[in-house]
């Protein structure tokens, strides 16, 4: 077994910043790393991070994720190239596919994986348990290629400038059962939340949908926009537009105000890379202070209440 | 010429003949009328209960014949009801005389004593009455028509402004005094008791005899094999007999309706209409309108939720009893609320915020969602050890409740009634993780089932234990462990603080050294005031630690409800306007009284409500909320640190 | 037609913990427990499509991996109206491939219509039991599912594949078929504690496990993650953090 195969993270035409992610993290473990391209026309992608020592680009016959189509694809690459770990986003298409070849192939397994090292020829993974609260270290079967879904943002993303060459691979492809038929888009709400420089943003801890208003208004008289994390959009009480989150929207504003938020995996992934987070929860151990900047453990209304007197 | 009443001077005798033959049919009429009433009544679900059947016609007469219900709250009204039941009664008696003379006595036992004396003192005592009966007629007219309180408006605060606000009412209330005259003359007021208002005069009386003393205290119980279309109440053939008479007893006097906090604040509910829409129902699915076709007719089977009783009308009551507690004919409006209640709930409609409460209870034992570990957390900022009374006996079983475990402001009321009970030398234990939400609320909003969990987990943990007494602050776990918990044959001595620490101080185990000079008022909570009569104990601490208690212009059982019971801490606001909150009209009255330092309370959820509201008001600043314990406590005026915490300025002082 | 269902019933930890002595787990003192959000919107989501096509002997059957313990979870869908649930007697913490290969000689026996699991759970968020449980019953699959049009006579469904950014895959998968339903799908019913009770009276079919090969991978040490250096605990009363709260965010936004 040899090196690291990381499968490169694409949506509509755009490569992920994921993928360079996953180029780093895949410098964690020992060996060559292998990008393979699986797309359409594989060849748009520009991969040759530092650090990439080879390319492998494997053409589909079509524009767009089919679950089918991918696990085979990629069943193929690992007989061909029996890597020692495979590496994918911890994104909705790998959902889809990953650990249908994990356990076709039985391999060692885990997902939003967060650490990575190596220890002689093991590889050991970090991810977190009981909803983030805590971390632990896995250990893999021997002898077989242990596939693993990685958290974005869990790694620094690869610069440009490595010198890897490209390689073509075919495979045939079976016909999809579960086949795409189009895309609608997210309705665009009346705000762009990832314009905003200052987030309010609240999540289950408001507890009543009555309550919003209030905090719309405290965001208007702080000068910050409403976002909220995704039970709320969930209940209907706001539409998906303003979702922070891995299912929502992506945000890095300069000030994130995260009021009754726990911090779901989802949702940091939404918002980590925020400039200033600030946190206030009643729960010391919510996830979301493994993230914040400054945090406060109090009730979010009382503190809600302090702050509109003070605006 | 000898006085005595010359009957149908001057009628031919064909006229009197008819006379009688108008009696006869209005009487007829009115035998009838009764009888569809007892068989709509009959229609009603289960046996038609009557226990102790000699003790309820007693107690019935004497509240009847005093009066003692109705003239609560407004004396001239029940004067005027007082002057119009004696001078109708008297009457009618007059009458009956009358007809006794004219018909048996004097041609069948040829006993004529209709005359002279008899008859002057007779008809001077008809005629005092018959005055008595105009003036209180009178009396009434003035009150609705002139006075018009707020309690004979029908305004209706659960349908929209432009909806037909009970016109027909209005018209009927005025008619009837009209036609009232009419009938006597005719004499077919016999024959209308049973179709207009005047039907009163047989449900109100029924109503009082049949009304459970325990109605909305102690709810019953759903049978463990109900099929879902038997749990509450869905339809109008659900209610039982008893509650069908009460509907018919209702006299639209509007008391519940002026009582009642959510229609005091712009809530989709009063009692009144609640009782007067399900009436409607009745009459037109059961009753005599449906036997004479009058629109608008029902169909008995029909679901009554939705239409005419809103959801949102039921989850607005927030069960503090102030209607049943005020109501003259003795109507149990919380009860039948909850029954209604209880069938949205076994369909599942309640709004989301409630259904995840449940289900928060359900999983984790109390209402806020909290890992179970954490319920004695406020013991850690103690500096003495509270005793786990699973593992170790104590003579008194302290049964903290959710609220006063989790919510920070009332930890800290907790922390320092767990301090007056060490310096009290009190042997105290609690539950830690085993304690779970003792159910009250959740029976009240309709989840039976639950309830019975939460019995069942509390009594299988505190039957572990050995104790004398249960003591708590809580007046919700107090109502319910005290009254509730029966169907488990526990016999349980269960007492509030403010009974408890009373019993400390006249016991001398409590020394309140520094009399408080504070000029306070007292909130009466609705579960300790109403639910279970305890409205002297906390006065009489109050005054032991020498305090100068001023009442507030609603106390004691007219107390005015916080706005939290019944549920309504966990659902969705139902407001539909911007008119103060209960709990700010509450502050407002307290703080017109002028002066007052402290708004004193003893349940934890007016702790929680009133702090709010003391700064949603705009009174803060004027004045200062303080539960009775930790008056207590500044009363000893022990040099002890006391709890940590910012209370933002308002430092208790060692 | 039938749906199976597969649930777990979660565990929350609080703001406290402590592991077991070997340091690989967490004490379950510390532990409470909950059916899985996912999985509610699961078996809300079987039971709407059993109500919508209402047919004769229909059914939905929830199966779920664990100890006597689970059962619990397993109630609380009988008691939304699921007719059968089957438990695999497994009491060790399980990764979701061996999780999967416990559930699918149950799920196989059953020959269902359609299987549902969960997006993923909310203690573990792994994402992975659904995908892997397809593979291994060669069932097509579609993962995080928020809206399904199945048309059992045609033999496929039409459903709505939710990607991030909120951006939807409109996607067609024969069937019968594997999804995994994402949350916001629909509003899962209330099961009120008197369906609880009766649930109780229901007979939980327990099966004992499978084999199961060597686990995906094995849990070497855990541990309280390292706060992260930067987390200032902002101190005082609700008026002093939120001063702090505008100094920081005025100097953060000029």
């Amino acid at each position: 077994m040899n090196g690291t195969l990381v499968v490169a993270e694409h949506l509509r035409g755009e490569l992920r910043e994921l993928t360079r992610e996953l180029v780093t993290a895949a410098q964690q473990l020992s060996g060559p790393v292998t990008v393979a391209v699986i797309a359409r026309d594989p060849s748009v992608f520009d991969v040759s991070f530092q650090g990439v020592d080879e390319i492998v680009n494997l053409p589909l016959g079509q524009e767009e994720f089919e679950n089918d189509v991918y696990q085979t694809a990629l069943e193929a690459l690992i007989a061909d190239r029996q890597p020692q770990a495979v590496l994918l986003g911890f994104t909705v298409n790998s959902m889809g596919y990953g650990p249908a070849v994990a356990a076709k192939l039985a391999l060692g397994f885990a997902s939003d994986v967060h650490g990575l090292a190596v220890e002689g020829e093991a590889v050991i993974a970090t991810r977190s348990f009981y909803g983030g609260k805590v971390d632990a270290e896995l250990e893999f079967p021997a002898e077989r290629p242990v596939l693993l879904l990685v958290r974005p943002t869990a790694f620094a993303p690869a610069a440009d400038g490595g010198n890897a060459s490209a390689t073509e691979f075919t495979v045939e492809l079976p016909s999809a059962r579960a086949r795409h038929l189009e895309f609608e888009e997210a309705a665009t709400g009346d705000v762009d939340i990832t314009t905003a420089d200052f987030l309010l943003s609240v999540g289950r801890g408001i507890g009543d949908k009555e309550a919003i208003p209030q905090f719309e208004q405290l965001a208007d008289k702080l000068g910050a926009v409403l976002s909220v994390s995704r039970p709320l959009v969930d209940a209907g009480w706001m539409p998906n537009a303003r979702q922070v989150g891995q299912s929502g929207k992506t945000v890095k504003p300069k000030v994130y105000l995260a009021l009754g938020i726990s911090g779901a995996v989802q949702h940091l992934a939404g918002m980590k890379t925020s400039e200033t987070i600030i946190a206030v929860n009643t729960d010391p151990e919510a996830a979301i202070f493994n993230v914040a900047h400054f945090g406060a453990v109090a009730d979010l209304f009382d503190v809600a209440a302090e702050l509109e007197k003070l605006s | 010429m000898t006085p005595t009443r010359s009957t149908f001077a001057g009628l031919s005798t064909w006229e009197i003949v008819f006379w009688y033959f108008l009696i006869a049919v209005s009487t007829a009429v009115f035998v009838w009328g009764v009888a569809r009433l007892v068989l709509k009544y009959r229609r009603g679900r289960g046996p038609f209960s009557f226990d102790r059947p000699l003790t309820r016609l007693r107690r019935a007469a004497i509240v009847v014949l005093t009066h003692s219900w109705i003239k609560r709250r407004d004396p001239v009204a029940g004067a005027g009801h007082f002057l119009i039941f004696y001078g109708f009664l008297v009457l009618f008696a007059g009458t009956v005389i009358l007809g006794f003379q004219d018909d048996f006595a004097k041609p069948v036992l040829g006993w004529d004593f209709f005359r002279n004396e008899f008859y002057k003192g007779y008809s001077l005592f008809l005629d005092v009455f018959g005055a008595a009966l105009i003036a209180g007629l009178a009396i009434m007219a003035y009150k609705r028509g002139i006075q018009k309180p707020f309690r004979l408006r029908y305004w209706r605060p659960d349908r929209a402004e432009n909806e037909d606000g009970r016109r027909l009412y209005v018209i009927g209330d005025w008619a009837f005094l009209g036609i009232l005259f009419f009938l006597a003359l005719t004499g077919f007021l016999l024959a209308s008791i049973p179709f207009t208002k005047a039907v009163h005069m047989l449900a109100s009386p029924a109503s009082v005899a049949s009304r459970d003393e325990q109605a909305g205290k102690e709810l019953a119980p759903i049978p463990a094999d109900a099929k879902p279309d038997e749990v509450g109440y869905g339809t109008i053939l659900d209610f039982p007999a008893r509650y069908l008479v009460q509907l018919d007893a209702c006299t639209k006097c509007g008391k519940c309706h002026a009582a009642c906090p959510a229609t005091n604040s712009g809530y989709p509910l009063s009692p009144r209409d609640l009782i007067l829409d399900l009436r409607e129902v009745a009459e037109g699915a059961l009753g005599l309108r449906h036997e004479l076709h009058v629109e608008p007719l029902r169909d008995p089977h029909a679901s009554i939720l939705g239409d005419p009783i809103r959801p949102e009308t039921l989850w607005s009551c927030m069960q503090c009893m102030a209607c049943v507690e005020i109501c003259p004919v003795g109507i149990e409006h919380v009860p039948i609320i909850n029954q209604m209640r209880r069938r949205l709930v076994e369909r599942g409609e309640m709004d989301a915020t409630l259904q995840q409460t449940l289900e928060s209870i359900y999983e984790t034992g109390n209402s806020f969602g909290e890992a179970r570990r954490k319920r004695a957390r406020w013991t850690r900022e103690l500096d003495f050890d509270v005793k786990d009374i699973r593992k170790e006996p104590a003579e008194v079983l302290w049964f903290v409740g959710d609220y006063a475990s989790f919510d920070p402001r009332n930890q800290l009321v907790t922390q320092t009634l767990a301090r007056v009970l060490r310096h009290a030398g009190v042997d105290f234990g609690i539950l830690y993780d085993a304690e779970r939400n003792a159910g009250c609320d959740v029976r009240r909003v309709g989840e039976e089932g639950l309830f019975n969990h939460l019995r069942e987990e509390n009594v299988a943990a505190i039957s572990n234990c050995t104790f004398e007494r249960i003591l708590t602050w809580d007046p919700h776990s107090f109502h319910t462990l005290r009254n509730e918990y029966g169907a488990f044959d526990v016999d349980w001595d269960v007492v509030h603080h403010s009974q408890f620490l009373l019993e400390l101080v006249a016991d001398g185990r409590l020394s309140p050294k520094k009399p408080l000079d504070y000029r306070i008022t007292y909130h009466d909570p609705c579960t300790l005031g109403r639910y279970n009569g305890v409205y002297d104990e906390p006065r009489q601490l109050l005054a032991a630690i020498g305090t100068e208690l001023v009442e507030m212009p609603r106390s004691r059982d007219n107390s005015f409800c916080c706005g939290a019971g019944g549920g309504r801490i966990w659902m969705t606001e139902l407001k539909r306007d911007d008119s103060p909150r209960p709990s700010e009209q509450r502050i407002d009255e307290a703080v017109a009284l002028g002066g007052i330092d402290h708004f004193v309370v003893c349940c934890p959820k007016d702790v929680t409500m009133y702090e709010d509201a003391i700064k949603t008001s705009g009174h803060q600043g004027e004045i200062e909320l303080r539960e009775l314990t930790e008056l207590v406590w500044e009363s000893l005026d022990l040099s002890l640190p006391v709890a940590a915490g910012d209370r933002g300025g308002e430092e208790e002082h060692a | 037609m039938k749906i199976v269902v597969c649930v777990k019933q979660v565990a929350v930890l609080g703001d406290e913990v402590e592991f077991t002595a070997d340091a690989r787990d967490v004490d379950p003192d510390y532990l409470d427990f909950a059916l899985n959000e996912w999985d509610s919107y699961a078996t809300e989501e079987a039971l709407r499509i059993q109500e919508g096509l209402g047919g004769e002997g229909d059914e939905v059957v929830v199966v779920s991996v664990g100890d006597a313990q689970v059962e619990v979870a397993m109630r609380r869908c009988l008691a939304m109206g699921a007719d059968r649930a089957i438990r695999v007697d497994y009491s060790r913490p399980a990764d979701p491939i061996t999780v999967a290969r416990l559930l699918a000689p149950v799920a196989q026996r059953e020959s269902p219509d359609l299987v549902f699991c969960g997006v993923q759970s909310s203690d573990a968020v792994q994402a992975a039991t659904g995908t892997a449980l397809a593979e291994l019953l060669g069932l097509p699959r579609v993962a995080v599912v928020t809206r399904i049009e199945w048309d059992p006579s045609a033999g496929r469904a039409t459903v709505r594949r939710e990607l991030e950014g909120g951006l939807l895959d409109l996607t067609e998968v024969d069937t019968p078929a594997l999804l995994t339903i994402q949350t916001g799908i629909n509003q899962p019913r209330y099961a009120n504690l008197r369906a609880i009770k009766q649930a109780e009276q229901k007979q939980i079919e327990v099966v004992s496990p499978a084999e199961q090969g060597e686990p995906a991978y094995r849990v070497r040490r855990m541990f309280a993650p390292p706060k992260g250096e930067g987390a200032q605990i902002l101190a005082g009363g609700p008026a002093d953090i939120a001063r702090r709260i505008r100094e920081i965010v005025e100097e953060r936004l000029k």
